[in-house]
């Protein structure tokens, strides 16, 4: 047996864009957490309903105010990752013939949806099952408090996928395909329609909707599918000697 | 006919499709509006017609490969197949 | 049977307008209003009285008028490709001009209409058939928007480059805006 020598690095660290490989790993990695956290754990997807009893509200939490604890402490680990994810797509967009601005504008929209996208109803949902003896309207609100945030917010994640369009739009690099471009679009058309929830208890525009939540999911789900095999193929295609912009 | 002329064709007929609409649509008067069955399939046609072509005329489908007219023609026969199955069922 | 002008699109060859890209846009476009279509006759099934009795208080008249104008708008566009490949480019400029003109014309429209209903109190929230008035028109209004900023790279296109793609692109994209509005007239102004 061959004893490797001192200094020399691991075959595994010199392969061609590792540092990207590694960063693009913690995307899917990073998905099945959220499945795990937010539909097993902690039940806010799909997200109970608006239009239920105070008695049912203060029941929901006395069920399930173990596992809402520990998914969202889970999160507290998990949800930096998107920031690695989010680095890794700013980064091919600086690879793109436009100026870094959009790069730095994607991941500043990205910071400011994700708080009220996930850390928000995190500690709404939190603070209700750490004492699910609180007064019932506290509950309520603290319910409320968290679906709103978690549904409503995605109007904040416009600005990111403004700034991809308009970047791969620009872009002559064909860094990313243009269809990318236009189902970035989608996402935001169906971001806009998950603002109603503010306005709608019931129906296919509340915050567990058929329009607000369950249309726009589907066709996140489709727009993450593609952007994880997109960017497998932009790191593969990379050259690791290309010089990017600062 | 020249392409310009057929598109003027196409248009006018769709202006026209449109007009008769006017007429076919509730009455704006003080009479109870009733739902009325055949009018609405009627309308659901006139739509699919005008759906139609502006797809193949317009959008220049008739001209395209053999998958976007499928495409295309899926698309209407799945979207007001279910309109007017959700309304007459 | 075709005949087309020498200079326009070849009828024996088959040829895709604007993009694959576009059309996996428009293609996706139809399938996410579809579902609202389709949603919306759902809904509509469980309230046929509410719906047609709410109908009433829309304005026929507006309907028509903006389709009309879309449809005219359709025309213009369509009229510039085709003068586009031409070779006719100022033409074709000036008639993307109009058909943008039209598109301002609709929202313009639009918005008297929305503020008229909102004055009568019909508002978002009033009941389930204005729910989904405001927010069909709505959301297409938004695809308007957007169409207006395809034709506006159309136009610049026109001026500088010339390149015939972007121009099918823009015009790809506004036929199918002017398309869904003619299915939303036709479930939301009409139907019955």
């Amino acid at each position: 047996m061959t004893v490797a020598q001192a200094g020399t690095a691991s075959a595994w660290t010199q392969k061609p864009n590792i540092d990207q490989w590694i960063a693009w790993w913690t995307i899917p990695v990073f998905y099945n957490i959220f499945g795990l956290i937010f539909v097993v754990l902690t039940r806010v997807m799909p997200p109970p309903r608006p239009d239920i009893t105070q008695t049912q509200i203060v029941q929901f939490f006395v069920d399930h105010s173990l596992t809402i604890r520990i998914g969202f402490a889970l999160l507290m680990f998990f949800i930096g990752f998107a920031s690695v994810a989010n680095g890794l797509i700013a980064q091919q967009m600086k690879r793109m013939s436009i100026s870094p601005v959009f790069a730095y504008a994607y991941i500043g929209a990205l910071v400011v949806g994700g708080l009220p996208g996930c850390l928000i109803p995190a500690f709404a949902f939190v603070a209700a099952a750490l004492r699910p003896d609180r007064d019932p309207q506290i509950m309520v609100m603290l319910y409320d408090w968290c679906l709103l945030s978690f549904v409503g917010s995605l109007g904040c994640f416009c600005t990111q996928n403004m700034v991809l369009a308009l970047a791969i739009f620009l872009d002559r690099n064909d860094v990313l395909p243009k269809w990318l471009a236009y189902m970035s679009i989608w996402m935001i058309v169906t971001e806009l329609l998950a603002s109603p929830v503010f306005v709608f208890r019931s129906g296919p525009l509340a915050w567990n909707g058929s329009i607000s939540f369950y249309l726009g999911t589907v066709v996140f789900v489709v727009w993450e599918f593609c952007m994880i095999r997109l960017l497998y193929t932009a790191i593969k295609k990379q050259s690791p000697s290309e010089q990017i912009q600062d | 006919m020249t392409a310009a002329a057929r598109t003027t064709a196409v248009w006018a007929a769709l202006s026209a499709i449109t007009v008769v609409s006017w007429f076919l649509a509730p009455a704006r008067h003080a009479e109870p509006v009733v739902a009325s069955t055949p009018i609405t399939v009627g309308v659901l046609v006139l739509a699919l017609i005008k759906s139609r072509l502006i797809i193949q005329e317009f959008m220049e489908v008739r001209t395209a490969p053999l998958w976007l007219k499928l495409a295309t023609e899926g698309w209407l026969v799945v979207l007001f197949g279910a309109i007017v199955v959700s309304y007459v069922w | 049977m075709t005949t087309t002008s020498a200079t326009s699109a070849p009828s024996a060859t088959r040829h895709l307008p604007a993009t694959k890209d576009l059309w996996v846009f428009v293609l996706g476009d139809f399938v996410i209003f579809g579902s609202y279509f389709v949603i919306f006759m759902v809904s509509r099934r469980q309230e046929r009285d509410l719906f047609i009795e709410s109908q009433r208080h829309l304005s026929l008249n507006i309907g028509v008028v903006n389709t009309l104008v879309l449809l005219a708008s359709s025309w213009f566009v369509a009229r510039a490709v085709q003068l586009t490949r031409d070779g006719e480019f100022d033409r074709a400029r000036k008639l993307t001009v109009g058909g943008g003109l039209c598109g301002l014309v609709f929202i313009v429209i639009k918005a008297y209409e929305w503020s008229a209903k909102i004055a009568q109190g019909h508002t978002f929230p009033s009941n389930n058939f204005f729910m989904y008035y405001y927010m069909l028109t709505g959301v297409h209004l938004f695809h308007v928007a957007i169409g207006l900023v395809f034709l506006g790279v159309s136009y610049v296109e026109l001026r500088n480059r010339r390149r015939i793609a972007p121009v099918e692109t823009g015009a790809t994209y506004w036929h199918m805006v002017d398309l869904l509005w003619v299915v939303i007239f036709a479930l939301l102004y009409v139907m019955r």
